[in-house]
């Protein structure tokens, strides 16, 4: 499936196009077709795309609206990186192929597919509904329509970013954890919902943050950052889920959840010792049972190795402990003091 | 000699004695010298940012001004140490309101945050420092006959915003560290990827999942073993190995080196001098 054309001319070149295809009701597995098009410097991939839609095979199928970087339907992966086709530049992506002169189009990942490179968005859509990420008006009904509901622009700065998120779906094919739990909430409805929970209009946030506190939820993020790394409008996703968990810490406290627990326990430990007390953290994040359940066979590997973390009473404190540990009281009188100006 | 403050991370206090180990039998080889930061605190290993970022800003500004006090750069050899105390740095030189307020606590001890010492990773010291010429001239058993698999984890490429050293989608820089030392590198998809260490205790099955995946795919393309700059990653991928392995029914395994081990055995350090005898894998 080629169409040539006068090669080697500057800006202008032939380039294949290695797109994944998949039709369920009829194929029983997916393949690579093949698409040589003579592309000129300055052409996005989406519109190669339409061009062999249009030209070659139009039985290629892919979600195509705005064409101009806003609406987030053409989300794929290119050259194995999840982003927009439409803005996206060929030209860009020639350096990045394995093979040269072939870039290959897949479709997004950790979302079922529908056909080629379509994929089903309804599971993101289910779980933005099930964290309900909306603003739901604090304002009672009588005054609706009467008043107005004023946000500061110090408030709005806060989550001008995370309003930028046109649902494109890339940090959700990017994503560690999704990739091996379907369930996890994933970082775009994460975005969402923080993007909710620091909005004064809104009455859900201590709802939504029993939520996103439960199993597969804001503590089930590993900290990779490919989803900020790959926002295709560089929104600082991970920012807005360490802002998820300082709310619930603060809201609900260090014994809430595995979660908060564990991070307590690096709190504590660097104002004893300065150092972290490896050889608890387990207990004391998920208890004595699922310590001797999940760590016991290992533990005695490690044992066997010399490997294991010394026990709390051997491990050596920081050189100028004392010093420290009176900064670190300090700044808990300057975060004290923090929450009642807030508070006011 | 150059010299840097190097920064103890807990990990290699404890679990992984090994790392720095090993960078003590070569560092003069390749004419550095690294001084053991006794009076550094744990960084808060990406979790103190989120309880409370002003403790973690106090905290690593006091790391950091440890160095500036010596003159030294800062030096670490872990990645998950290395973002944290960029990120607390990259905020300090942003706000100059908060540079105050922690220079006001560190004063009492006569020292003050002032931005002047780098946050660099080891790896990175070897490559733009020592240089790979000198290091390549430096080696006495070339790495030549295994096929290795670079993994990077994350905490060195991502955020780029605070690493900035490779390109976070290909990145090089161990790939021409192992080609330096002559080994062969593979190619990698998982370079890249999470080993998925920060969610061991809260999401332990997704972890060991994501563990699997860069495992498997080291052990398809039959490299010799994996090498990573990471302990956090090395403690994953070699110690919780088997258990991740079982979970994605794969039978094999492979063994997994640190950054500073595979350094030392091409400058002819044995493997029981560079404690690698302590792994789980062999």
């Amino acid at each position: 499936m080629t169409v040539t054309s006068e090669q080697h001319i500057e800006g202008k070149r032939d380039v294949t196009f290695r797109v994944f295809r998949l039709n369920p009701q009829v194929d029983s597995k997916p393949y690579f077709d093949d698409y040589t098009i003579p592309v000129e410097r300055g052409i996005t991939v989406l519109r190669a795309l339409n061009y062999i839609k249009e030209n070659i095979d139009a039985s290629v199928s892919y979600r195509v609206f705005c064409q101009a970087g806003i609406c987030g339907s053409c989300g794929m992966r290119i050259n194995g990186i999840s982003k927009l086709a439409c803005t996206t530049q060929v030209w860009d992506e020639l350096p990045k192929c394995r093979e040269a002169g072939i870039i290959k189009i897949e479709p997004l990942r950790n979302l079922p597919l529908l056909k080629d490179l379509i994929v089903d968005m309804d599971p993101l859509v289910g779980k933005m509904k099930h964290y309900r990420n909306w603003v739901e008006s604090s304002m009672p009904e009588p005054e609706m329509g009467k008043k107005e509901f004023l946000v500061s622009e110090e408030e709005f700065s806060r989550y001008d970013k995370a309003t930028d998120c046109i649902l494109c779906a890339s940090c959700v094919s990017e994503c560690s954890i999704l990739r091996a739990n379907k369930e996890y909430v994933s970082p775009a409805v994460l975005l969402k919902s923080y993007r909710m929970n620091v909005d004064t209009r809104d009455s859900l946030h201590d709802v939504r943050l029993a939520e996103l506190v439960q199993d597969h939820g804001v503590w089930d993020c590993t900290h990779c950052y490919r989803c900020q790394e790959t926002c295709v409008k560089n929104i600082p996703i991970m920012e807005a889920i360490h802002g998820i968990r300082e709310d619930a810490i603060e809201c609900r406290g260090l014994k809430d959840s595995a979660g908060a627990k564990h991070a307590e326990a690096f709190m504590s430990d660097i104002e004893k010792k300065g150092k972290l007390v490896e050889a608890t953290l387990p207990f004391r994040t998920n208890g004595v049972a699922w310590t001797v359940k999940n760590l016991l066979p290992m533990a005695v590997k490690m044992i066997m190795k010399r490997r294991t973390p010394p026990p709390p009473p051997l491990v050596k404190s920081s050189k100028g402990m004392k010093q420290f540990r009176e900064e670190f009281r300090e700044m808990t009188e300057h975060v004290k003091d923090d929450h009642k100006t807030h508070n006011k | 000699m150059k010299r840097y403050a190097y920064y103890l991370s807990c990990i290699n206090e404890s679990m992984t004695k090994e790392v720095d180990r090993s960078i003590a039998l070569w560092q003069k080889d390749l004419g550095i010298e690294l001084v053991h930061l006794h009076e550094s605190t744990c960084c808060g290993g990406s979790n103190l940012d989120y309880v409370s970022p002003k403790h973690f800003a106090l905290v690593n500004a006091r790391n950091i001004a440890h160095a500036e006090k010596m003159g030294l750069d800062l030096v670490v050899s872990c990645n998950t140490c290395l973002m944290t105390i960029r990120s607390a740095k990259k905020k300090l030189d942003a706000s100059p309101e908060l540079r105050a307020e922690v220079n006001e606590i560190l004063k009492k001890e006569g020292l003050e945050y002032r931005g002047t010492s780098e946050v660099r990773h080891l790896l990175w010291v070897l490559i733009d420092d020592v240089g790979l010429e000198a290091i390549k001239s430096k080696v006495k058993v070339p790495l030549s006959k295994y096929r290795i698999a670079p993994f990077y984890g994350c905490h060195i490429l991502r955020p780029s915003t605070v690493l900035g050293k490779d390109n976070p989608l290909d990145p090089s820089s161990l790939d021409q560290l192992i080609e330096a030392l002559g080994g062969k590198t593979i190619p990698y998809r998982h370079k890249n990827r999470c080993c998925g260490f920060h969610t061991l205790l809260v999401a332990e099955e997704e972890s060991l999942s994501v563990a699997a995946e860069a495992l498997g795919e080291a052990i398809e393309e039959k490299a010799d073993f994996i090498v990573t700059p990471c302990p956090l990653c090395h403690t994953v991928l070699d110690g919780y190995q088997s258990k991740a392995l079982k979970q994605a029914h794969i039978h094999s395994s492979i063994p997994v080196f640190h950054l500073s081990e595979m350094v030392g055995l091409a400058l002819g350090y044995s493997p029981k001098e560079l404690g690698i005898k302590r792994h789980i894998v062999s």
